[in-house]
């Protein structure tokens, strides 16, 4: 019985039998995986809130031969982020974060880059008042350390060479010749236009100061990121760019950033068939 | 899984085979999420089963459990009228009933608000519990869902959109267990205690 620790995030947690818990956390040293902690729902139970979502802990359990769930022994708090369990809205961006990475990682695969995105997300959400943007930027940067980094470079349909290559552009000037493109999200990012006009699933526009917004929130390092700002339209084609993407790479759609606000709409975009896209 | 386990799977998966329209495979697939879902997942849906069949159905007022159109807290006229106390499920109203300490009304959400798996509003008849403050009646509403992210969530959004009732919105305190070490409380729960610290 190995004893395994790490530090770990707590993605998502489960009732489970009479008075425990399955919990899913991403951790530093393992990747994500799932562990079952007995007894955390009793009022007397050592875990007290340290399972509870979005909380930042040391993690302490064992590996059970033949079982793909970990026996949780000891969960240490580091930070609980409690502005996220104060606001609906804050409460929902958080959520879609845990979820984005719930969805688009496999158990036993660490990434560093993965853990450090998401305790980043979440500490951005509590120290900013824009938890939208937050909320879009961190998807942006997660899906880029993963399989699903969305293309924007080259048509991601057919591999061409856009003809006249975006040139480098500055972190905060949109360059007038820089032309929109089309976003395809079963193809995972921009396509030309002649696989645009010819792809069956819809292409959502993207238009220059679109395009630049999004290359920029996939190469500025961490430490800028916060600088980039995004309204009106840039924000709303980026927002449902994201939107349907991260719908065809989860397989599903994921509950709504905006969960309130959402009620009773109808989806950004339906997908029936299963993506095309694999880690 | 043990031969006894494994029986009672294969029990679950012959009641299944019986239901038009289902055949073995697609049997085995949903008893086999039935064993894998929460436990109150698949009570509520042997619950609903229940419910059809002996009349037991949940009470028009507040959703409890009732075997008519209300249950028996909704008709007793000796509980005070004018206080509501919402839980997510009829359980928790019985630990309440057992404790004695409460001799209002109720209200069942039969769920929580969930942000993580997209349970909304309407998913809890939100709506209900706003109608009956409509009657007038209520003068308090005491919010005693979980202490986990959707029974904050659900106390957050209820308390918003009550407020323009014009009602007492109170939330059941958070505290260190009776009997307990205060040094073995965790974080939060400390930091929820102290905030929700009354006078002496
Ligand atoms: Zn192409
Ligand atoms: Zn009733």
């Amino acid at each position: 019985m190995p004893l395994l620790k790490s530090t770990a995030i707590t993605l998502k947690s489960r009732k489970w039998g009479e008075a425990d818990r399955i919990v899913t956390f991403y951790t530093l040293r393992y990747g994500k995986l799932r562990g079952v902690a007995r007894g955390a729902r009793r009022i007397k139970s050592r875990f007290g809130s340290a399972l509870e979502p979005f909380v930042y802990c040391d993690l302490n359990l064992f590996e059970k031969h033949n079982d793909p769930l970990y026996r949780i022994t000891q969960v240490d708090i580091r930070e609980t982020f409690p502005q996220l369990r104060e606001d609906l809205a804050l409460m929902s961006a958080a959520a879609r974060m845990v979820n984005l990475v719930s969805a688009v990682t496999a158990e036993g695969d660490p990434s560093p880059g993965i853990f450090e995105t998401l305790a980043g997300g979440l500490r951005s959400l509590q120290d900013n008042n824009d938890p939208l943007l937050t909320t879009l930027l961190f998807q942006i940067r997660l899906l880029g350390q993963t399989g699903f980094r969305p293309v924007t470079d080259h048509c991601a349909a057919c591999g061409k060479e856009f003809p006249a290559p975006h040139p480098p552009l500055s972190p905060w000037g949109e360059r007038r010749e820089v032309r929109g493109a089309q976003f395809s999200p079963v193809s995972g990012g921009v396509v030309c236009s002649p696989c645009g006009s010819r792809r069956p699933d819809r292409c959502l526009p993207l238009s220059a100061g679109s395009l630049a917004f999004l290359q920029q929130a996939l190469h500025l390092p961490a430490s800028l990121l916060t600088r980039l700002r995004a309204t009106g339209q840039v924000r709303a084609e980026v927002e449902a760019a994201i939107e349907s993407y991260v719908t065809v790479v989860a397989g599903k759609r994921l509950p709504p950033v905006d969960f309130l606000a959402a009620e009773g709409k109808e989806p950004v975009y339906g997908l029936t068939r299963s993506p095309q896209v694999s880690l | 899984m043990g031969v006894d386990q494994q029986s009672l799977l294969f029990r679950l998966i012959r009641e299944l085979v019986r239901l038009p329209g289902i055949g073995q495979k697609t049997a085995q697939r949903l008893a086999f999420h039935l064993l894998k879902a929460e436990r109150e997942e698949a009570l509520r849906l042997a619950e609903a089963i229940q419910a059809v069949k002996e009349g037991v159905t949940f009470c028009r007022r507040c959703r409890n459990i009732a075997e008519g159109e209300l249950c028996e807290f909704c008709l007793d006229p000796k509980r005070d009228q004018t206080k509501i106390l919402v839980v997510e499920e009829p359980s928790t109203l019985y630990a309440i009933e057992r404790s004695g300490g409460y001799r209002g009304l109720y209200h069942v959400l039969l769920g929580a608000l969930s942000p993580l798996d997209g349970i909304g509003p309407a998913d809890i008849h939100a709506q209900d519990l706003l109608d009956r403050l409509k009657e007038g009646e209520t003068q308090e509403v005491i919010v005693a869902t979980n202490p986990t992210i959707e029974g904050e969530a659900t106390a957050i959004y209820l308390t918003k959109v009550m407020k323009p009732y014009g009602v007492r919105v109170s939330r059941i305190a958070y505290g260190i267990p009776v009997g307990m070490d205060i040094e073995y409380a965790d974080e939060v729960t400390l930091i929820k205690s102290i905030e929700g610290r009354r006078d002496l």
